[in-house]
C-alpha cells in the first residue's frame, strides 16, 4: 500500500514539475531535495541548495570553501523528474500460444564448450564437489536413521514459511523491478529457449512484423536483459546456451527500430509531435506494451552491462529509436541518467556514443533539453575537478560535447550560459575586491578555468550565427581579470591558457587581441638553477595552472615556457600574417625573441626560437614588400581589408604552414592544442557522414544474422 | 595604599569641597530602572524633575527627623511604602538606621560619602536646606554612579550585571575595612578580581570626567591599577586613562613654575589650579613613561602604540610631545601593518591639522623622520616617507624669501634715486605719528596672536622653511643613497630586484609634488642625479640591465625631472633631451602587472602630453613607437598611448604625413630613409618615413574605446593640418589609463540586461565543435565477432554468478541439514528420556 502511495506522489510531482513555471522551479526544487534521493551524490545535494540564492544575488559574498566551488558554479537540477522511475510494471507480455517452441539437442554441448577459465567457474566446480560430498554424508545419515528424514522435512517447511514472510517484508524496500516479477498476474513463461526457436521467431518477425512471435521474442529479450538480476527467478532457466542469449539480444537491438517503425507506420525522421499524435490512435494501443517493454528492457540491459564495447553497441542501436522515448517521459529521464553516467566515464568511444545518444534525445525531445543541458554541465564540472596528464583529452572531448549540446538551441541555452557567466564574474569581482587567498583560490582552480574555456568555445562556435556580444564582453572581462589577478611566473600556465582562449576568440570574431602582453613573462630570461636536478620532472602545462615553487628555476619549466609561448605567439601571428600591419605586430615580440635567443643558456631552445624569428622575419619582409607598392593609406578600410586576400585564401603561405607544423609538434608531444575550429569544414563532413550512418550498418548486420 | 591616600584625601576634601552636583533625583530613583536613568541622562529635565520631587523629599526628610508629619503626607508615604514593598524599606533603613558601613556607597572614595552622610546626620537637627541639598547631592552621586556603571558595562560588552553589583557591594566594604578587604581578596577568584578592578576603573574614570578638578587625584589610583599583574587589567587601565587624558588635557601647555613664582604668595584659587596642573602633569608623565616602557613588551605593543597615537593626535600641543613623537615616528617602520597604518595616520593628521600645534610638531616630526632615515641607512618601510606627501606649504614660501632679498636693494635704489625728493616733504611729526600707529598696531597684533593661537606670517614662514629644508634633506639623502648603491651594484654586476630601494618610490613622488619648492641651487645637481638614476648613460652600447632600478622607478625619475623643470617656470637651463631618450627606450621595457601602469601613463602625460610643441623628429619617433606599443599591450596601456599619440599629432601637424601612405617614402624623411624600430635614439629611428599601419589593425581592437580612438586618429589624415577631429575622449593619458584598467572595470557594477538576438537560425542537427574524425569513430566501432564474443562472455559471467549463488545455497542447505542431525539427536535423547520418565511415571 505504502508503495502505491509513493508512486502516486511521484507521478503527481512529475506532472507538476512539467507544468510549473520555470522561475518557480528553484523554490520547489529545494522542497524536493528534502526527500531522500536515490543515486544523487550527497555532496551535490547540499550544494544545490545554495545555488538559487547565489544566482539571485550575484554580488553576495561567496565565502564557501573552495571545495564548494563546484556547487557554486553548478546549475540547479530538477532531479525529481529523473527520480520518478518506471511507474508501471509490464515487463511480461502475454504470449500467443500458437508460437512454436523447438527443443534443441545440441544445446547441452554448447554449454560445456564455452567454459571460461576464470576463478568463478573453478570455484563453482569446487562447490559442486563439496556439495556431492556433503550430500553423501547426508544420505548416510538418512540411511542410518530413517526417522531423521521426517524431522528434516518438518524443519524445511518451517524455514520456507519463515523466509517467505521475510521476503514480503523486504519487498517494500526493494526496487521496483522486484515487483515487476512478483506482481505480474500471469506468471512468466518458463519454457526453455533454444537456438532453433529463436531463429524461427526471428524469421517470422522479419517477414511479418505483426506476427505474434514478436511478443515471444520481446519476452525472451526481457528475460535476457534481466538475466542474472534475480538468480532465483524462473526465467533464468530459459537460457541454457550463450548462443541463444546473443541471438536474442542482437536481433532485437538491431531490428526492433525497423519493426516498430513499420508497425507504427512512421518514417525515419519522425519527430516528437508525430509520436504524440499517434498516441491516441488505435495502432498505438496495440504497439504500446511491446514498445514499452522493449525500451524498458533495453535500459535494464544498459545498466547491467559493463563492457564498454557492448555498451557502445547497444547505445548505437538504441539511438535509432530515440524518438520513441518521447512517449514515455519517465523512461527517457531514466535513460538520460544512465547516459550521463556513461558519458562521463573515461572510455572515449563509449562516451562518444553516449553523447551522441544524449544529443539525439535532446534534439528530438525538446522537453528534456533543459534537463540535458543542466545535467551535462554539472557532469562536466564534476568531471573537471582534477586535471592530469591523462584526462586532458577527455576533458577536451567533454567540453566539445557540451558545446555541441548547448549549440542545439542557442536561444534556450543562452540563459544558462549567461547565468554561469554571471557567477564566474561575481566570483572574480569578489576576489579582486578582497584579494584574499580563499577568494583567489576559487579562481585558481580547474573548474573555474574549464568553465571559462567552455564558454569561450561556445562563443567561438556560435559567434557567426548569433549575436553574442554581451556574452563576449563578459568573457573578455573575466579573462582579463583573471590574467590581472595572477601575475608572476608561477601562474604562467594559467596565463598561457588564457592566451589560447583569446586566440580562439580572435579567430572566430576577427577582432584584434594583444596576445603578447600575456606572454612577456615567458620570453624574459630568468635565472636557471645551476644544480642539475636529480629527478627529471617533466613539466606539462596542459595539466597545470600553477607551477610548483621547486620547479620555478628548473630548466624544464623554462623550456616549456618558451615553447608554449612560441606556440601561442605563432598562432597569433598566423592569424594576422596577411594583415598589412604584420611587421608592426611582430616588432616588439621579435625584439624580445632576439634578446632571448642571444641570452638563453638552454641549448634546446635555440633552434625553435631561431626558427620562429626567421619565419616571422620572412613574413615581415614579404608584407613590407607588398605594401610598399600599394597606394592606399591606413584609413582606407576597404583596401586594408582586401589587402592580400587572395594569398590568404589560397592558404599555403609559409607562415601558416609553419604554424601548423608547430601545432602538430605539440600535439605529437601530447599537448592539448586545439586547432582553430573550422566549422564550415566540419559541417560538410557531418552532413554526409555523421547523421545517418545507421542504415547501412543495420542491413549488414541483419544479413549476417540470417 | 588605599587607606593612606584615602585619609589624605579626607583632609583635602575638607579644604576644597568639590562642587556638588545639581540635585536631581530622590532616593527611590536609585532603584529605578535603566529607562529612567536614560531619561534623566538628558539633563534638560533636571530642573523639572527637581521641581517636581523636591518638595516631597524635603518634607519627608524634615518630617521624619522632626517626628511630626502632615496627615496627607503620611498617607502618601504609606502608600508609597506599600507600593514598593521591600526596597524602599531597605533604603529607608539605610537612611534611618545608624550602621554607617551598611550604607551602599560604591566608590573608592567611600569615605567621602560616609563623611557626607555623617555630616548630613549632624546637620539633620538643624534642618537647614543646605544639608538637604547635600543629601540630595549624595544620592545623586549614587545615581550617577549607577549610571556610570551601566555605561561602562555596556562598553565592556557582555558583562555580567550580577557580578557588577556584587563587586560593587564588596568594593566599598573592602575600602572601609582593610582587614575585610584582605579577607575578601583572598576569597575572590581571579575573574572576580578582574571584574572588580574593571568596575573600579569605570568609577574612577567617570568621576574624573565628571569633575576633573576635584578628582584629579584619582589619576594616581588609575595609574596604580594599571600596574596590575593581570594583562587585561593593564590594558583596560591604559585605555581608560587615555580616555580621561583625552578629555581633560587643557588646550595650553603647562609651564614649569619658576622658583620666583613659587616663592610668591598666591591666592587660594591659584593654588588650587597650580595643584591641579601639577598633578596632571605628573600623572601624564608617569603615564607616558609607562606607555613607553610597555611598548617594548610584545603583548602590550599594539595597545601602547594606539594610546600614544591617540594622545598625539588629540594633544599635539601639550607637554612631552617630543617623546610621543619620537616613539610614533619610530613605529612608522613597524613590521606590524596595523600599527604602522595607525602611526602613519597620526603623523598625517599632525601635518594636516597644523592649527592644533602651530606647526611646531610638524617640524619636529619631519626632523625626527629625517634622523630616522639617516640612522637606518634608508632601509625603511616606504610608508615612513610617504607621510610627507601630506605636508602642506604656503605657495609663496620660497618666492618671498628670494624676492625680499632681491627687492631690498632695488628698493633702496629707488629710494635713493627717485623717491628721495618725495620723501623729504614728509614731516617728522607725521613720521613719528605713523610710527606710533604702526607700533600700536603691532602690539595689538601680537596680543591677538597670543590669544588666538596663530602664528604671524614671519614665524610661520620660518617654521615652514625649516620643515622644507629637513624634508629635502631627507629626499636628497635617499637619492644619494640610491645612487651609491646602484653604482656599487653595477660594479659588482648583480642584478637585484627593485625592492632594494624601498624609499625611492615615495621619495620621487614627494619630489614631484614639492618640485616647485626646490631651491634653484640644487636644481642642476638634482637633474644630473635623476638622469643617472633613470639609467641614462653616454655610451649607447651599454646594456641597460646594469641599472638596478625598476622600470617604474626609472620612469618616475623622468617624471620628476620634468616636473622640477616645469614648475620652475622652465627657467632652468638644462637639457632634458636625455630623458626623452630614456622614456623612448623604457616604453619597451614596460611589463604589465610587473610595473605600475599608472606610472607609465603619468610619464606619457608629463613628458609628452603636457609638453609644448615637440621636435618633429622626436615626435614622429614617439608616435611610431606608441602605435607599435599599443599593438602589444593591454587595452588600458593602449588607450593611454593612443591619447598621447593623438595629442602629438595634433600639436605637430607635419607628423600627420605618417597617416598617409606616400609611395616613395615621404618627402619629409631626412637623415634616415628607412624606419628602424629597434633604434635606441629617437632621432635615428627614421620614424618619419614610416606609415602608421598599426592604426588600421587597432581599429579591430576588441575594446571599443581603443578601436574608436584609432579610427578617430585615422580620420585626422583627411583633415587639413590646422583642423582637429572631433575629440571623442577628452582626457589625459593617466585618466584614460585609469578608466580602462581592469580594476576599475571590475569595481563597476556588473552589466545586466543581456539580450541575444539571432543573426541567422541554424538547423539544430549540425555538429559544430566535435571533429568529424571523431564522429566517424563512434559508429562501426564494434564488429560482429567481437560483439558475439563479448556478449557471450557477459552471459557466461552472469551465468557463472547465478550458478555460484545457486550452488552456494544448495551447499548451505545440505550443510545445515547435516547440522540438524545433531539437533535431531538431542531431541531424540530428550524424547527418550521423556519417554523413560513417562514410563516410569506410568509405572509408578
Amino acid at each position: 500500500m505504502a508503495k502505491k502511495l509513493g508512486k502516486k506522489a511521484r507521478k503527481f510531482a512529475r506532472k507538476n514539475l512539467q507544468s510549473a513555471a520555470k522561475r518557480n522551479r528553484k523554490i520547489r526544487n529545494q522542497i524536493n531535495y528534502r526527500r531522500p534521493r536515490r543515486g544523487g551524490s550527497a555532496a551535490r545535494e547540499d550544494g544545490d541548495e545554495d545555488v538559487p540564492q547565489r544566482v539571485d544575488d550575484a554580488t553576495m559574498a561567496t565565502n564557501d570553501a573552495t571545495d564548494a566551488l563546484i556547487n557554486g558554479l553548478e546549475f540547479s537540477e530538477d532531479d525529481a523528474e529523473i527520480d520518478a522511475g518506471l511507474s508501471d510494471s509490464d515487463g511480461y507480455l502475454s504470449e500467443d500460444p500458437g508460437c512454436p517452441y523447438y527443443s534443441d539437442s545440441e544445446d547441452g554441448d554448447t554449454v560445456k564448450d564455452c567454459i571460461m577459465q576464470d576463478g568463478l567457474d573453478r570455484q563453482n566446480d569446487d562447490i559442486n564437489i563439496d556439495i556431492k560430498k556433503q550430500k553423501k554424508k547426508l544420505k548416510k545419515l538418512l540411511d542410518k536413521d530413517p526417522e531423521f528424514a521426517n524431522f528434516l522435512e518438518k524443519w524445511q517447511t518451517e524455514l520456507k514459511n519463515y523466509r517467505s514472510k521475510e521476503d514480503s517484508d523486504e519487498d517494500g524496500m526493494d526496487s521496483m523491478d522486484d515487483d515487476d516479477v512478483s506482481n505480474d498476474g500471469n506468471s512468466p513463461n518458463t519454457k526453455m529457449l533454444t537456438s532453433k526457436t529463436i531463429s524461427e521467431w526471428c524469421l517470422l518477425v522479419s517477414k511479418e512484423p505483426k506476427s505474434p512471435a514478436l511478443r515471444n521474442l520481446l519476452n525472451a529479450f526481457r528475460d535476457a536483459c534481466q538475466y542474472g538480476v534475480h538468480s532465483d527467478s524462473p526465467s533464468m532457466q530459459r537460457f541454457q546456451s550463450t548462443r541463444v542469449f546473443y541471438q536474442i539480444i542482437t536481433f532485437v537491438l538491431t531490428e526492433s527500430d525497423n519493426i516498430f517503425r513499420a508497425l507504427l507506420e512512421i518514417s525515419d525522421d519522425a519527430n516528437k509531435g508525430q509520436i504524440m499524435n499517434l498516441r491516441n490512435s488505435k495502432k498505438w494501443q496495440t504497439v504500446d506494451p511491446l514498445l514499452k517493454s522493449y525500451l524498458r528492457n533495453s535500459l535494464e540491459l544498459l545498466s547491467q552491462l559493463t563492457d564498454n564495447k557492448i555498451l557502445a553497441f547497444v547505445l548505437t542501436r538504441l539511438r535509432a529509436s530515440a524518438v520513441l522515448f518521447s512517449a514515455y517521459p519517465s523512461t527517457s529521464s531514466r535513460l538520460l541518467k544512465i547516459l550521463f553516467r556513461l558519458w562521463a566515464s573515461g572510455n572515449q568511444s563509449l562516451s562518444l556514443s553516449a553523447f551522441l545518444m544524449i544529443r539525439e534525445v535532446a534534439s528530438l525531445l525538446p522537453d528534456s533539453l533543459g534537463l540535458c543541458l543542466t545535467k551535462a554541465y554539472n557532469t562536466y564540472l564534476a568531471g573537471t575537478k582534477l586535471v592530469n596528464d591523462r584526462n586532458t583529452k577527455h576533458i577536451d572531448f567533454l567540453m566539445n560535447c557540451l558545446v555541441e549540446l548547448y549549440s542545439l538551441d542557442v536561444q534556450k541555452s543562452c540563459e544558462r550560459v549567461v547565468t554561469s557567466m554571471v557567477q564566474l564574474n561575481s566570483i572574480l569581482r569578489q576576489a579582486s575586491k578582497t584579494r584574499e587567498k580563499e577568494d583567489l583560490r576559487k579562481i585558481d582552480n580547474w573548474q573555474y578555468i574549464n568553465c571559462v574555456n567552455l564558454w569561450v568555445r561556445f562563443i567561438c562556435c556560435n559567434y557567426k550565427d548569433y549575436n553574442l556580444n554581451p556574452l563576449f564582453s563578459q568573457v573578455l572581462q573575466v579573462i582579463r581579470g583573471v590574467a590581472h589577478l595572477f601575475p608572476g611566473s608561477r601562474y604562467l600556465p594559467l596565463r598561457l591558457k588564457l592566451a589560447q582562449m583569446l586566440n580562439e576568440l580572435s579567430a572566430c570574431s576577427q577582432m584584434f587581441f594583444p596576445i603578447p602582453s600575456l606572454l612577456f613573462d615567458c620570453l624574459e630570461i630568468r635565472e636557471v638553477s645551476q644544480k642539475e636536478e636529480t629527478q627529471k620532472t617533466k613539466v606539462n602545462f596542459s595539466s597545470m595552472l600553477k607551477v610548483p615553487k621547486n620547479l620555478l628555476k628548473s630548466r624544464y619549466f623554462q623550456e616549456e615556457c618558451v615553447l608554449s609561448a612560441i606556440q601561442v605567439l605563432s598562432a597569433h601571428f598566423a592569424q594576422w600574417s596577411y594583415h598589412v600591419s604584420f611587421p608592426e605586430i611582430a616588432t616588439i615580440p621579435l625584439m624580445l625573441l632576439k634578446r632571448l635567443h642571444e641570452q638563453t643558456t638552454i641549448e634546446v631552445l635555440h633552434r625553435p626560437i631561431k626558427r620562429l624569428i626567421d619565419q616571422v622575419n620572412e613574413n615581415k619582409e614579404f608584407i613590407e614588400r607588398k605594401r610598399e607598392v600599394v597606394s592606399f593609406s591606413p584609413n582606407d578600410k576597404a583596401s586594408v581589408d582586401s589587402f592580400l586576400q587572395e594569398e590568404k585564401n589560397s592558404g599555403n603561405a609559409s607562415f601558416k604552414r609553419f604554424y601548423s607544423s608547430i601545432a602538430e609538434n605539440h600535439q605529437a608531444k601530447g599537448k592539448m592544442v586545439k586547432p582553430i575550429p573550422k566549422t564550415q569544414h566540419y559541417r560538410q563532413l557531418l552532413i554526409s557522414k555523421g547523421v545517418t550512418p545507421l542504415c547501412g550498418c543495420r542491413e549488414k548486420n541483419y544479413q549476417v544474422l540470417m | 595604599m588605599g587607606k593612606r591616600s584615602g585619609s589624605k584625601r579626607k583632609d583635602k576634601n575638607k579644604v576644597i569641597l568639590p562642587p556638588l552636583l545639581p540635585p536631581d533625583v530622590d532616593d527611590d530613583d536609585v532603584h529605578i530602572s535603566d529607562e529612567d536613568l536614560d531619561f534623566y541622562g538628558g539633563k534638560k529635565n533636571f530642573a523639572a524633575r527637581f521641581h517636581q520631587f523636591d518638595q516631597k523629599v524635603i518634607d519627608r526628610y524634615v518630617g521624619r527627623t522632626a517626628g511630626d508629619e502632615a496627615e496627607v503626607e503620611r498617607l502618601y508615604e504609606e502608600r508609597e511604602k506599600r507600593k514598593a514593598s521591600r526596597r524602599p524599606q531597605e533604603e529607608d533603613g539605610d537612611l534611618e538606621v545608624d550602621p554607617v558601613d551598611a550604607l551602599p556607597v560604591k566608590t573608592l572614595q567611600g569615605e567621602l560619602v560616609y563623611n557626607r552622610a555623617k555630616k548630613a546626620r549632624h546637620e539633620e537637627n538643624t534642618g537647614s536646606l543646605k544639608s538637604k541639598a547635600q543629601e540630595n547631592g549624595a544620592d545623586a552621586k549614587q545615581g550617577i554612579k549607577k549610571d556610570e556603571l551601566k555605561g561602562k558595562s555596556k562598553s565592556k560588552k557582555g558583562d555580567d550585571k550580577v557580578k557588577n553589583t556584587q563587586s560593587q557591594i564588596e568594593a566599598p566594604k573592602g575600602k572601609l575595612h582593610s582587614d575585610v578587604l584582605e579577607e575578601v581578596k583572598e576569597e575572590l577568584s581571579a575573574e572576580e578580581l578582574f571584574e572588580k578592578k574593571k568596575a573600579q576603573l569605570a568609577e574612577l574614570g567617570m568621576a574624573m570626567l565628571e569633575d576633573p578638578e576635584a578628582n584629579i587625584r584619582s589619576l594616581n589610583d588609575m595609574l596604580s591599577i594599571s600596574n596590575d599583574k593581570d594583562q587585561k587589567v593593564v590594558k583596560l587601565g591604559l585605555m581608560s586613562l587615555l580616555a580621561v587624558f583625552k578629555d581633560i588635557i587643557p588646550s595650553y601647555r603647562i609651564r614649569q613654575l619658576t622658583e620666583k613664582e613659587l616663592a610668591v604668595e598666591v591666592s587660594k584659587e591659584v593654588k588650587k589650579t597650580r595643584y591641579y596642573e601639577y598633578t596632571l602633569i605628573r600623572c601624564y608623565k608617569a603615564y607616558l613613561q609607562k606607555l613607553i616602557s610597555l611598548e617594548k613588551q610584545s603583548h602590550f605593543y599594539p595597545v601602547a602604540v594606539r594610546c600614544m597615537c591617540a594622545l598625539l593626535d588629540t594633544a599635539p600641543h601639550f607637554n612631552f610631545r617630543e617623546s610621543l613623537l619620537a616613539s610614533v615616528v619610530k613605529n612608522l617602520n613597524s613590521s606590524d601593518d596595523v600599527v604602522r597604518k595607525m602611526c602613519c595616520e597620526t603623523i598625517r593628521s599632525i601635518f594636516i591639522n597644523e592649527g592644533k600645534h602651530r606647526g611646531e610638531a610638524t617640524i619636529e616630526a619631519v626632523r625626527l623622520i629625517a634622523d630616522h632615515v639617516k640612522l637606518n641607512d634608508c632601509q625603511l618601510h616606504p610608508d615612513s616617507i610617504e607621510v610627507f606627501l601630506s605636508l602642506r606649504f604656503d605657495e609663496d614660501i620660497r618666492e618671498d624669501e628670494t624676492e625680499e632679498q632681491k627687492m631690498k636693494p632695488k628698493k633702496n635704489k629707488r629710494w635713493q634715486n627717485q623717491e628721495s625728493p618725495k620723501q623729504l616733504p614728509v614731516s617728522d611729526k607725521k613720521k613719528t605719528r605713523q610710527e606710533l600707529i604702526s607700533k600700536a598696531r603691532e602690539e595689538v597684533d601680537a596680543d591677538l596672536r597670543a590669544v588666538s593661537f596663530t602664528l604671524g606670517p614671519k614665524e610661520r614662514k620660518s617654521i615652514q622653511r625649516e620643515t622644507l629644508s629637513a624634508l629635502f634633506e631627507t629626499y636628497f639623502r635617499i637619492l644619494k643613497h640610491t645612487m651609491s648603491i646602484s653604482n656599487s651594484r653595477s660594479k659588482a654586476n648583480i642584478v637585484s630586484p627593485g625592492a632594494s630601494h624601498p624609499l625611492l618610490a615615495p621619495c620621487l613622488e614627494g619630489l614631484g609634488k614639492f618640485s616647485h619648492l626646490i631651491d634653484l641651487d640644487f636644481m642642476g645637481e638634482l637633474i644630473a642625479c635623476l638622469k643617472k638614476l633613470s639609467g641614462y648613460s653616454d655610451r649607447q652600447d651599454e646594456i641597460p640591465h646594469d641599472n638596478t632600478l625598476s622600470v617604474s622607478e626609472r620612469m618616475q625619475c623622468c617624471i620628476v625631472a620634468f616636473k622640477v623643470w616645469r614648475s620652475n617656470l622652465e627657467a632652468l637651463n638644462v637639457d632634458l633631451q636625455d630623458f626623452f631618450v630614456q622614456l623612448y627606450n623604457l616604453i619597451l621595457e614596460y611589463r604589465p602587472d610587473r610595473d605600475r601602469g599608472e606610472v607609465l601613463a603619468d610619464a606619457l602625460k608629463t613628458l609628452l602630453w603636457e609638453g609644448k610643441q615637440q621636435d618633429m623628429l622626436r615626435a614622429a619617433a614617439f608616435i611610431k613607437r606608441l602605435a607599435t606599443f599599443a599593438l602589444s599591450f593591454g587595452s588600458a596601456e593602449a588607450i593611454a598611448a593612443l591619447v598621447t599619440l593623438k595629442h602629438l599629432l595634433q600639436k605637430n601637424s607635419k607628423c600627420r604625413n605618417m597617416l598617409e601612405n606616400d609611395s616613395g617614402g615621404g618627402s619629409l624623411s631626412c637623415l634616415v630613409a628607412k624606419y628602424n624600430p629597434e633604434a635606441k635614439d629617437p632621432y635615428l629611428s627614421g620614424a618619419l618615413a614610416s606609415v602608421l599601419w598599426e592604426l588600421s589593425l587597432l581599429e579591430k581592437h576588441y575594446d571599443i574605446s581603443v578601436s574608436s580612438m584609432a579610427s578617430n586618429i585615422l580620420s585626422m589624415a583627411s583633415l587639413n593640418p590646422t583642423q582637429n577631429p572631433v575629440s571623442i575622449l577628452n582626457v589625459n593619458p593617466l585618466e584614460a589609463y585609469r578608466d580602462l584598467s581592469i580594476e576599475r572595470e571590475l569595481s563597476k557594477p556588473p552589466s545586466k540586461a543581456l539580450s541575444l538576438n539571432i543573426k541567422k537560425k541554424r538547423r539544430g542537427k549540425e555538429f559544430v565543435a566535435l571533429s568529424p574524425d571523431m564522429l566517424q569513430k563512434a559508429d562501426c566501432s564494434v564488429d560482429k565477432d567481437e560483439l558475439e564474443e563479448k556478449l557471450q562472455s557477459h552471459f557466461a559471467v552472469l551465468r557463472g554468478i547465478s550458478e555460484n549463488e545457486r550452488l552456494r545455497a544448495e551447499l548451505n542447505h545440505t550443510l545445515s541439514s547435516i547440522n540438524m542431525y545433531k539437533e535431531y539427536k538431542k531431541q531424540k535423547k530428550k524424547n527418550l528420556k521423556l519417554k523413560i520418565v513417562k514410563k516410569k511415571l506410568a509405572r509408578v
